[in-house]
């Protein structure tokens, strides 16, 4: 390793020394009288002083900053759900997930405005099942009570909730689509409730373990998409195939 | 700088290329193992974090890896992103293929269960009349088994059963629970036998070729590992015929590079491996190269509480432990509606929210009442590795190295239907034997590939007519390439392959080694 140091060094002096010297061709007649042995001793003490902070900044410990996650300081802006999807999500999330036990609700946590997000970006067939599933929450809930879901008691809600609601496992939502919808949206609540930093500060509180701890993959050696992102080039070849030469050569 | 002609290539780092570059070089032969991924660091890489640090909570990135069912927010970046290397399927024939390149490819991402094939695996024509036989049988791999369940340290009982063969293993002596007592009691009663898992321990926390099988070769001085260099071709000498080295990409800078090589081992995964083979245009003088693909189904099974472990009363002695159901269907009877068998990982004490049709106050009543009952029962399904099963090159879709890219034409019928349904109603009928409240039956099973089991598509025969590789998993067609991966599976049985592709890889690399010495490739 010190010797591939060393070699680095080397290559540096001798680049540094020559621009040093291809700087002082240029200049007035008086740079005859220029000490050149001087200027390679300058250079050099230059890439030496460079190499040094080199070594020190690669030796440099981060100092423990402890951060803060965005929601601590602010709110998600909603803007993918109409207004009156976006209210039946609010009613629905802060009855599937009330506060309690000095944990947030859906709401106090952020999760309709972080599942308006996360929805907003999502695959159509996703918006779609969604957006269906909120207008039929909507509707059924008119026809039964008479009244809006958003502002339905909690049994009026009830009513258009629970026949859709069936027990699942592993990777097998209810097939019909209501009643996926139903699964889909409820676990979603519970996870954007339960994985917000609000909980996760609520648990803090309660003196119980950290929620939601698991083992985080970083990017790696890159990171995989970096190839498609940044369209990375290939050499064309000059040697052969005609068809990579101009056609009239 | 010249070229350099190495004794041994080795495409791919996993399980069964970490295993050739161990025997090889234990044997004084110099290898030279490509991987198409970078090295781990694991330190580096990986961190425990709460899922409320995330960007995305844990949902991950709307629509990144929408085939990799297993993938979360905290495991997205180890897995391939299908942009990046893309592949298809006819529409209505999902296929979902989970693939990692890195050194040690899956080898740090298996579920460690630790199963040999017996012989109603390895003499499944001759059994059932369906496929080919292996030209091999379990008294031919067995001495290899026990070797790699030492390396592996696997942990399991002896159960003196035909179809679940007993091998090396560390003795498990923790006592069962009441609770997985009485679901084996009840199963005794209706002829299913439930013994305990087997699983490989590894080392260090890990099982994994990275820290059992490459570091063994490096040890002795004979092992140059390049990362990053992704095969594109394996040439072939013009007059032998013979493999003579490789054409590789740098993933970085896309630099092409060659590599002269004596023998050529192929270990990059099932459907890479076929992949490369045919982007190479070789061994495939049977015509089966890409045919009969095979895995096995999971995600059908039931849910279910065990009422004596609910209100805090779950303790060791009254549940927890898991156990497997060895395949029981098919062995000396017939059951009508499917052809081989499953088995079925079963589990205690954990419960999940979605079992219950409930929300708000009401679930998290149940949540309290039923916490630390939960039982669950999940299948492991032999699926039929039917000729019209396969994989085929898509020359209009390449990936971003410029790689022809696959298309994977498989799916399920019937007999895994039936087998499904089979699975559930006998693991509930058990459950309510046992006394237990059975909560959630699903049918349904996941799309072909999510096991991360595939296997086929270059079938090991003795026939060069009905196979790629012989038994010593060496091509019929280049004697001096060798294919160790479980693309070379006949089939697929029930169990977790992995056992026994280590076992092949061994024995395959011993065979070279003798040959190497013989003068004979």
């Amino acid at each position: 390793m010190k010797r591939r140091d060393f070699v680095k060094g080397l290559a540096v002096t001798t680049a540094a020394a020559g621009t040093a010297l291809a700087h002082a061709s240029k200049t007035s007649a008086s740079t005859e009288t220029l000490d050149q042995a001087a200027a390679a001793t300058q250079a050099t003490a230059q890439t030496d002083a460079r190499a040094q902070r080199a070594r020190q900044m690669a030796s440099f410990h981060t100092p423990n900053i402890p951060v803060s996650q965005p929601d601590v300081v602010a709110v998600t802006e909603q803007r993918y759900f109409t207004a009156a999807r976006w209210a039946t999500l609010v009613r629905f999330s802060d009855l599937v997930m009330p506060a309690g036990d000095g944990y947030p609700s859906a709401t106090q946590a952020g999760a309709p405005e972080f599942l308006d997000f996360l929805i907003g970006a999502s695959p159509a067939d996703r918006q779609q099942m969604y957006n269906t599933g909120l207008d039929r929450l909507e509707a059924d809930c008119h026809k039964k009570s008479g009244v809006s879901f958003a502002k339905s008691s909690a049994q009026q809600a009830d009513g258009a909730i629970r026949p859709y609601l069936k027990g699942w496992i592993n990777d097998h939502p209810p097939t019909e689509p209501h009643e996926h919808f139903i699964a889909m949206i409820h676990r979603d609540v519970r996870q954007a409730t339960m994985n917000s930093p609000a909980w996760a500060t609520a648990a803090e509180v309660a003196g119980e373990r950290t929620p939601g701890v698991g083992l985080y993959v970083s990017p790696i050696d890159p990171g995989m998409g970096t190839w498609v992102n940044h369209g990375a080039t290939r050499a064309a070849s000059t040697t052969a195939p005609a068809a990579a030469k101009p056609a009239h050569s | 700088m010249a070229e350099k002609k190495v004794d041994v290539l080795i495409i791919g780092s996993g399980h069964t290329g970490g295993m050739a570059a161990k025997i090889l070089t234990e044997k004084g032969i110099s290898c030279t193992m490509l991987d198409a991924g970078p090295m781990i660091n694991w330190e580096r890489d990986r961190t425990l974090k709460p899922a409320s640090q995330l960007p995305y909570r844990g949902f991950d990135a709307p629509g990144r890896l929408p085939h990799v069912w297993q993938s979360s927010e905290f495991s997205a970046n180890q897995w391939v992103d299908e942009k990046v290397i893309p592949y298809n399927y006819p529409a209505g024939q999902q296929y979902n293929w989970v693939r990692v390149r890195t050194v040690g490819g899956r080898s740090p991402y298996w579920g460690r269960q630790s199963f040999r094939l017996s012989d109603y695996e390895f003499k499944c024509k001759d059994h059932d009349g369906f496929g080919e036989n292996w030209p091999i049988s379990l008294k031919d791999l067995a001495p290899f088994y026990s070797r790699v369940e030492d390396i592996f340290q696997v942990v399991g009982d002896m159960d003196n059963l035909p179809q679940y063969p007993d091998g090396n293993f560390v003795k498990e002596d923790t006592p069962r629970s009441a609770a997985m007592q009485r679901f084996a009691d009840a199963g005794k009663k209706m002829g299913v036998p439930v013994t305990k898992p087997r699983s490989s321990r590894g080392r260090d926390g890990m099982a994994a070729s990275l820290n059992l099988l490459i570091p063994d070769a490096v040890a002795t001085g004979r092992l140059t590992t390049i990362p990053n260099a992704i095969v594109r071709k394996i040439t072939t000498d013009k007059n032998t015929g013979l493999a003579d080295g490789v054409i590789f990409i740098d993933r970085h800078s896309h630099r092409e590079m060659t590599m002269k090589a004596r023998i050529v081992i192929v270990a990059a995964g099932t459907l890479e491996t076929t992949r490369l083979l045919m982007i190479s245009e070789i061994c495939n003088s049977s015509g089966l190269l890409g045919h009969h693909l095979c895995d096995q189904i999971y995600g059908a099974g039931i849910a279910a509480s065990v009422p004596e472990a609910r209100n805090g009363k779950g303790t060791r002695a009254v549940i927890g432990g898991g156990g497997l159901i060895p395949r029981f269907r098919n062995l000396e009877t017939k059951t009508p509606g499917f052809m081989r068998g499953y088995a079925v990982n079963v589990s205690s004490g954990n419960l999940d929210p979605r079992w219950f049709p409930e929300y708000g106050p009401a679930l998290q009543k149940k949540l309290e009442e039923y916490g630390g009952s939960g039982f669950t029962t999940n299948i492991m399904g032999e699926t039929l590795g039917h000729y019209e099963n396969h994989v085929s090159l898509n020359k209009q879709v390449v990936d971003a190295w410029g790689m022809p890219t696959l298309t994977i034409s498989t799916k399920y019928g019937a007999n895994e239907d039936n087998m499904a349904k089979d699975m559930v109603d006998t693991t509930a009928a058990m459950a309510e034997a046992a006394g237990f409240e059975v909560l959630v039956k699903n049918y349904k099973f996941n799309p072909p590939g999510y096991s991360i089991h595939e296997q086929g598509t270059a079938r090991m025969n003795d026939d060069k007519r009905k196979g790629v590789v012989n038994q010593w998993n060496q091509s019929h067609d280049i004697k001096n390439l060798f294919i160790t991966d479980a693309s070379v599976f006949p089939c697929a049985g029930w169990q977790n392959p992995t056992m026994t592709m280590l076992a092949l890889a061994m024995r395959a690399s011993e065979y070279l080694a003798d040959e190497m010495k013989k003068g004979n490739v």
